[in-house]
C-alpha cells in the first residue's frame, strides 16, 4: 500500500468532532465525579451549598464542561485531527467504561 | 370511580414518558440512517431533535420529582426488603441518566453532517442513536425496580400491619 495516498476516511465538522470529543471526557468526568463524592463528604456537602442538592449541581456542572469544551475543542480544531473512527470509539469506550464504572461503584460499595 | 391522581404521579408518568419517547426517537434516528438518502435527511435531523428534547424534558421532570417527592419513597425502600432498588438501582440510575442526555445532546449535532456521502458520520450517528437508546432503556429499566422497591416495601409493612 502506498504510504503517500491521501487518507480517503471522510471527515467530521470541526463542531461534530469537537463536540464528540466533549462528550466522551464529559460522561467520564461524570463517573469519576459521581465516585468522588460519595467518597469524599466535603466535596459533596460543597456541591449541595452550591444548588441545594448535589445532583443538580452535578448535572449543571455536567453540561457546562460539555458544552465549554465543545466550543472550544471546535474552535482550536484539535478534535478534527482525530481520526474519526478513532473519535467513534474514544466515544463508545468512554460510554462502555463510565456505564460500567458507575454500575461497579454503587454495586461494591 | 373518582381519579386521584397527584402532581407527584403526573410529573414521575411525564418523566417515564419523555424517557421512552427519548428512546424511540433515538431508535427512529438509527433505522434511518441505515437507510440514509438525501431525501430522509430532513426526518432523521426532526429525530434527532425530538430525542434531544424529549431527554430534556425527561431531566426536568425528573430531576423535580427526585428533589420534591423522592425522599418520602427512598425512607420506604429502604426499611422494605429490596433495600438495593435505591442503593443499587437509583444511585446508578440518577447519574447513568446523564450520560444518556449528553448523549442525546449530542445527536442534533451529528446529524447536521452529510450522511448520505459521508460514511465515517453515519457510523457516529448509528453508533450514538444505539448509545442512547441501550443506556436509555438501562435507565427505564431501573426506574421499574425502583418502583417495585416501594411496593415490595409497602406490601411488606402491611402484612406486618394486618398480623
Amino acid at each position: 500500500m502506498n504510504s503517500t495516498l491521501p487518507s480517503t476516511t471522510p471527515k467530521l465538522t470541526a463542531a461534530t468532532s469537537g463536540f464528540v470529543l466533549a462528550a466522551a471526557i464529559t460522561v467520564l468526568f461524570n463517573t469519576a465525579l459521581a465516585c468522588a463524592k460519595d467518597a469524599y463528604a466535603p466535596l459533596k456537602h460543597v456541591m449541595k451549598s452550591i444548588s441545594g442538592h448535589d445532583w443538580t449541581t452535578q448535572g449543571l456542572v455536567d453540561l457546562l464542561l460539555f458544552v465549554g469544551l465543545g466550543f472550544i475543542f471546535m474552535n482550536i480544531t484539535v478534535a478534527e485531527r482525530i481520526d474519526p473512527n478513532r473519535l467513534i470509539g474514544v466515544l463508545i469506550g468512554a460510554v462502555g467504561i463510565a456505564g460500567l464504572g458507575l454500575a461497579l461503584w454503587y454495586a461494591l460499595f | 370511580m373518582p381519579l386521584h391522581i397527584t402532581s407527584s404521579d403526573a410529573i414521575l408518568l411525564a418523566h417515564a414518558a419523555f424517557g421512552v419517547t427519548g428512546c424511540m426517537a433515538a431508535l427512529w434516528v438509527f433505522v434511518e440512517v441505515l437507510n440514509v438518502r438525501p431525501a430522509n435527511m430532513r426526518r432523521i435531523q426532526a429525530a434527532a431533535l425530538v430525542a434531544a428534547v424529549c431527554m430534556a424534558a425527561a431531566w426536568i421532570c425528573g430531576g423535580y420529582w427526585y428533589l420534591h417527592f423522592y425522599p418520602a419513597e427512598k425512607a420506604l425502600i429502604l426499611k422494605g426488603p429490596w433495600p438495593f432498588a435505591h442503593n443499587f438501582f437509583m444511585e446508578t440510575k440518577e447519574h447513568l441518566f446523564f450520560i444518556t442526555a449528553i448523549l442525546a445532546f449530542l445527536l442534533p449535532v451529528a446529524t447536521r453532517e452529510k450522511l448520505a456521502s459521508n460514511s465515517a458520520a453515519r457510523k457516529l450517528v448509528l453508533s450514538l442513536a444505539g448509545l442512547i437508546a441501550i443506556t436509555g432503556l438501562a435507565v427505564e429499566g431501573a426506574g421499574a425496580v425502583i418502583g417495585h422497591g416501594v411496593k415490595v416495601a409497602l406490601l411488606h409493612q402491611a402484612s406486618k400491619g394486618s398480623r
